[in-house]
């Protein structure tokens, strides 16, 4: 049973992979895009005279970055390719629902933006010398789990809009930038203003960024990080739920439209 | 439910389609308007008709694709709002043209990845594969990007994904469009095999001899309605046992044939047509030798060009019919 289902999951990471063009653009844009980012981000920082604490927002920013945009650029090129090839409906057809392959193709997607945070942390850590002595190890190690979780969970939930029409698919290429301000992806959340901050407390990666974010800065796992978490978890789940909801609703709004044949 | 593969009442399905962004215009496009048939266990249905008539539409509906605006639709007995998932399972289906197949990936991954979909064991799917690429005409060419296939391969290698699951009954829409047609008659014998194998099969075409040829019963269908359903010798006689003559004659003595023909309206149904400086009369008649004396003195003075005398084929019945629902 379990073997079946890693099957399905191999097999269809397989061919996502391979219907992408592997080229120099998709290289730049997983590895050297969020490098570049960490990079000026860092020369910026130190020019403001900041130390090495304040310096973990270009650790892991440019690689947050490259993570989400990686993820909303795979997942609307996956989506959008299978329309083209006529391929979704096939898949809507058979009896594997789409929402499974959609959670399987996100998931492979948030995995691959680990490249991007890799590439980031390695330029901050040989170029820049980010002092790794008072990193909180695992601190980090589950705030970077519930981070992928979240990452997930919003890629899910974005997939339904791509599905639905062409037209709500273009909310999430409109998305990307928004997101990656209001969560505070290159520099601390509290300089944005209150509202901005209460918009983004939805977004679970805001909270597990932040945790993760306290934890390379030395911070203990303390109260304040645990509630992070627990937001970071409970909010993952809330889209879970409305993505398992919407899911429904899309599948009937397709069949009523004919929209998965149109390109 | 009785032991119908496929049961339909009084279809119908409405796209509603909006445009615009800012005032959002609606328009609703009637594309099945009232269909009802049903299609026997091992029974090969045709669904013919012209383009736009309704028949993808309709198959999509029939493959759980599109949900009806109204109407009932029970599959092997099935009904198809209550029992999507269990009708997935048994029914395959190939649309036509080009689309429906990773075109970077190899055929024999094409196929890996629905059996996939399917849930069927690697065992099982291996075996399977080589099979279909047999019975499809395939093999050797199963490594080769789907990419680099003709239309023809394509389609067949459609077939071949819609099979995988070994499903009891199987919707084609346009199989053979866009073959060559050696192409098409290499297809046209592999559905023939999947009928006696015991299959039931729904096929969608527009070719008037492709559906005589394979079909056991036809539903002519015209602006989203059935608008003659039988077998198609009983379409035939429907018609008449009528003779066609058709005339080539040039601009000069086209009036005058025509005086002659007027004579005869009794006897048949004449309709000119012009193209490229010939007219073409084509004759509908019970009466044949009466038109032929009739042409004996064009013929002499060699003002026909050109003359065919036959009898009514399908295609002139499919003609006929989707022109009597014009007028
Ligand atoms: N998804 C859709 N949205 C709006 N109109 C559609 C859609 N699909 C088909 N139609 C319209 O429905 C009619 C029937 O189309 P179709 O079933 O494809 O005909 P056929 O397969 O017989 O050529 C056509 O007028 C077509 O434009
Ligand atoms: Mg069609």
């Amino acid at each position: 049973m379990i073997l079946d289902q890693l099957r399905l999951v191999s097999r269809q990471v397989n061919v996502q992979l391979r219907m992408r063009t592997f080229n120099w653009y998709t290289v730049a844009l997983f590895f050297l895009q969020p490098a570049v980012f960490s990079a000026v981000g860092m020369i910026l920082s130190r020019a403001a005279g900041n130390q090495a604490p304040d310096l973990v927002y270009t650790v892991i920013g440019g690689g947050i970055m490259g993570m989400w945009s990686g993820l909303v650029f795979s997942s609307t090129y996956d989506i959008r390719s299978d329309r083209r090839e006529g391929t979704l409906e096939l898949i809507v057809g058979s009896p594997t629902s789409l929402r499974k392959v959609e959670a399987i193709r996100t998931f492979s997607n948030v995995m691959a933006g680990l490249v991007s945070l890799l590439a980031a942390f390695l330029a901050a850590v040989f170029i820049f010398k980010y002092p790794l002595q008072q990193v909180n190890v695992p601190g980090v190690l589950i705030s970077l789990i519930l981070l992928l979780f979240g990452l997930w969970s919003l890629g899910v939930f974005l997939a339904n809009f791509l599905v639905w029409s062409r037209l709500s698919g273009s909310l999430v290429d409109f998305l990307e930038l928004p997101v990656a301000v209001l969560c505070g992806f290159m520099y601390p959340i509290q300089i944005l203003p209150n509202w901005m901050q209460g918009i983004s407390a939805i977004f679970p990666i805001r909270w597990a960024l932040q945790a993760m974010q306290a934890s390379l800065q030395g911070s203990e796992i303390n109260g304040i990080i645990w509630q992070k978490w627990g937001l970071a978890l409970a909010i993952s789940l809330v889209f879970w739920s409305i993505s398992l909801w919407l899911d429904r609703k899309v599948h009937n709004m397709i069949r009523l439209t004919g929209e998965l044949s149109s390109i | 439910m009785g032991s119908f593969a496929i049961e339909t009442r009084s279809l119908s399905k409405t796209f509603v389609t909006k445009r615009g962004f800012w005032r959002r215009k609606t328009k609703s496009t009637l594309a099945v308007e009232d269909i009802s048939f049903n299609v026997n266990q091992g029974e090969l249905f045709g669904i013919l008709g012209p383009n736009g008539a309704g028949k993808t539409t309709t198959v999509k509906m029939l493959s759980t694709l599109l949900l009806p605006t109204s109407g009932s639709i029970s599959i092997l007995g099935l009904d198809i709002l209550k029992n999507t998932l269990e009708i997935r399972k048994r029914i395959g289906f190939t649309f036509g043209g080009a689309r429906g197949l990773y075109g970077r990936l190899s055929a024999r991954d094409n196929l890996r990845y629905f059996a996939e979909l399917y849930g069927l064991a690697p065992e099982i799917t291996r075996k399977r594969i080589v099979e279909l690429l047999e019975m499809v005409g395939l093999t050797g060419r199963e490594e080769d990007r789907v990419e680099t296939f003709s239309s023809g391969m394509q389609q067949r290698l459609h077939l071949a994904r819609a099979l995988l699951h070994n499903p009891e009954l199987i919707f084609l829409d346009e199989p053979t469009v866009g073959i060559d047609p050696v192409g098409a008659r290499e297809l046209r014998a592999a559905i023939k095999t999947l009928i006696a194998r015991g299959k039931t099969i729904l096929l969608t075409t527009h070719y008037m001899a492709e559906a005589e040829e394979l079909c056991d019963r036809i539903a002519i269908v015209n602006k989203g309605n059935i608008v003659a359903m039988d077998t198609p010798s009983s379409l035939k006689v429907r018609i008449g046992r009528e003779t066609v003559i058709e005339v080539d004659v040039d601009q000069q003595n086209l009036e005058s044939l025509k005086i002659q023909l007027v004579k005869l309206d009794h006897l048949s149904k004449v309709e000119y047509s012009a193209e490229k400086l010939i007219n073409r009369i084509s004759i509908h008649t019970s009466e044949p030798e009466n038109i032929l004396r009739l042409l004996g003195p064009f013929l002499q003075a060699k003002s026909i060009q050109g003359l065919e005398v036959r009898n009514q084929t399908m295609e002139d019945v499919y003609v006929a019919i989707i022109q009597g629902e014009k007028k």
